[in-house]
């Protein structure tokens, strides 16, 4: 294996126990749109013009 | 008048003191006397941009003014769709990205009566947060020759520092407009996810890609972005929120806000000049009546990995047919980056993008029950020297990556808006910078403790000497 597959396993290896341990109690019913619902719902901004 | 701010150039317009021919012209004549060695631009384009002032200055002369941009010259990172000029996001390729669809945000700025001086230099598919290109040229930090402007908007930051443009557009995945503003000494906005439409621009991460104004003052950030902002049909991750009046609340009052300094993270390792600045910015922002206290953050380590895995993943995705069929043309860093996406499994992307979430919702209770905005440095250190940034293997520059846009990749996993701000010098010269955080869809509240700051210190008041 070269350097720069060493590399890129390594790299992708981390992420990927990153993932794990934060993931290991992620509800089911936790969806990627989620990420737009909790921005759009966070609202104590100026008031909007139109 | 190429160190005059947008608002000061657009009332000078308006009155007649200067036209708008006057104005691109002096723009040109800096890029033509200074650009061959800063290399902020890819593309001049002085035909079309003197042309477009002639009209404008046409419109005046009949009585019709499109409002405070009125004959302002300003530039575009090269990953923005322009008609009639190329879009080459940094890459050997001229016309690497083409668009069914003009850049949304340039055609707003156009429409508002900005004047397009043409297309910035950036890193090599926005990927670096140094500035260093291969193709077009290392952009130089103006402040600093020799040392890095930051990137990925490289351009932005220079050409705005320089006074080649009035102001500019740049993007941000990770850090991309903050950090060259940082390293320049200028002021640069990431909004919030959804809040700028991304349309007709080059995407390296769908999910994390920003679009936002770089300019000297804060006040000039406010008046492009509320240009800028709002819904667009060609975008559909914009949102459908109404956009504040931005200049209005500017000069509101501080007094009362909750500025929260972090006290993890944030500060390890970042080099005594930028700690002290940044904490002495504290003080004044307190000084103004503002509530600072510290207070402490979800690890910002795990937002940092997981958005990498979303980042690479969809970068990967995009830039496929580069990366695979001419590899040979990406400079090595770049590669190496986007080779990881390549590995990262359908599994843990979607997880990352499930987590991510979660994570958003969890920062913006903890957090923002407890604070109105975040305090913290964009870069940890003053613009390095280039050959230093450029040093050793692959592996090294990819991890001195890594840890340069550290401060700044977090908020982008959050989509938060966040906003930096110059806050002082290194011994030697080098601009020094402040981040501030705000709620999403908050902009008004940063750019209004960004404006009180500025105008309590006078860190932006004089530009390089060129």
């Amino acid at each position: 294996m070269s350097n720069a597959d060493k590399r890129v396993s390594a790299e992708v290896a981390g992420l990927a126990g990153a993932v794990e341990r934060v993931a290991v109690d992620l509800a089911i019913g936790e969806e990627p749109a989620g990420f737009v619902v909790a921005l759009e719902g966070d609202v104590k901004s100026a008031e909007p013009r139109d | 008048m190429t160190d005059w701010t947008i608002q000061a150039l657009g009332r000078a317009i308006a009155a007649r003191k200067i036209s708008p021919v006057e104005a691109t012209q002096a723009c040109l004549d800096r890029v033509a006397r200074h650009d061959g060695r800063i290399r902020a631009f890819i593309r001049v384009d002085a035909e079309g941009a003197l042309a477009a002032a002639r009209t404008l200055e046409a419109e005046l002369a009949a009585g019709r003014s499109r409002g405070p941009l009125h004959g302002v010259p300003l530039a575009y990172k090269d990953l923005c769709c322009v008609p009639g000029l190329p879009t080459s996001c940094g890459t050997r390729t001229s016309d690497y990205f083409t668009s069914p669809i003009e850049c949304t945000a340039t055609a707003r700025l156009r429409d508002a009566g900005a004047i397009t001086l043409g297309k910035l230099n950036m890193t090599e598919l926005a990927m670096g947060p140094f500035g260093d290109n291969a193709h077009h040229g290392d952009v130089q930090n103006p402040w600093k020759p020799g040392h890095c402007s930051g990137g990925s908007s490289s351009g932005s930051g220079a050409a705005v520092a320089g006074g080649f443009a009035l102001g500019a557009l740049g993007s941000d995945t990770g850090g991309s407009i903050r950090l060259p503003a940082a390293c320049c000494g200028v002021v640069g906005l990431k909004p919030t996810y959804g809040r700028v439409s991304r349309a007709g621009v080059m995407p390296l991460s769908w999910s994390m890609d920003h679009l936002g104004p770089l300019t000297r003052t804060v006040a000039d950030a406010a008046l492009l972005l509320e240009i800028v902002a709002g819904h667009d049909p060609h975008d559909a991750t914009s949102s459908r929120r109404g956009v504040p009046y931005y200049q209005r609340t500017l000069d509101g009052p501080i007094a009362g806000l909750r500025v929260g300094v972090p006290e993890n993270f944030y500060f390890d390792g970042v080099t005594p000049d930028v700690d002290a600045a940044v904490r002495t910015a504290a003080d004044v922002l307190a000084g103004l009546g503002a509530s600072v206290a510290p207070i402490r953050v979800p690890d910002p380590r795990t937002l940092a990995d997981i958005g990498n895995v979303i980042s690479r993943s969809e970068s990967a995705v995009l830039h496929e047919r580069l990366a695979r069929d001419r590899p040979h043309e990406l400079q090595p860093a770049v590669r190496a980056r986007l080779e990881i996406g390549f590995h990262i499994s359908a599994h843990d992307y979607l997880q990352a993008l499930r987590l991510r979430s979660r994570l958003a919702r969890e920062f913006l209770a903890e957090v923002f029950a407890e604070v109105d905005a975040l305090l913290a440095p964009v870069i940890p250190e003053p613009a390095p020297a280039l050959e230093t940034a450029k040093s050793g293997s692959v592996d090294d520059v990819v991890a001195r990556m890594g840890r340069f846009s550290r401060l700044t990749r977090p908020f982008n996993t959050l989509g938060l808006p966040a906003l930096a701000v110059p806050c002082g010098f290194s011994g030697d010269g080098r601009p020094l910078a402040l981040q501030i955080v705000g709620r999403a869809f908050d902009e008004a509240t940063i750019l209004r403790l960004g404006h009180a700051y500025q105008t309590a210190t006078s860190w932006n008041h004089e530009g390089p000497r060129l």
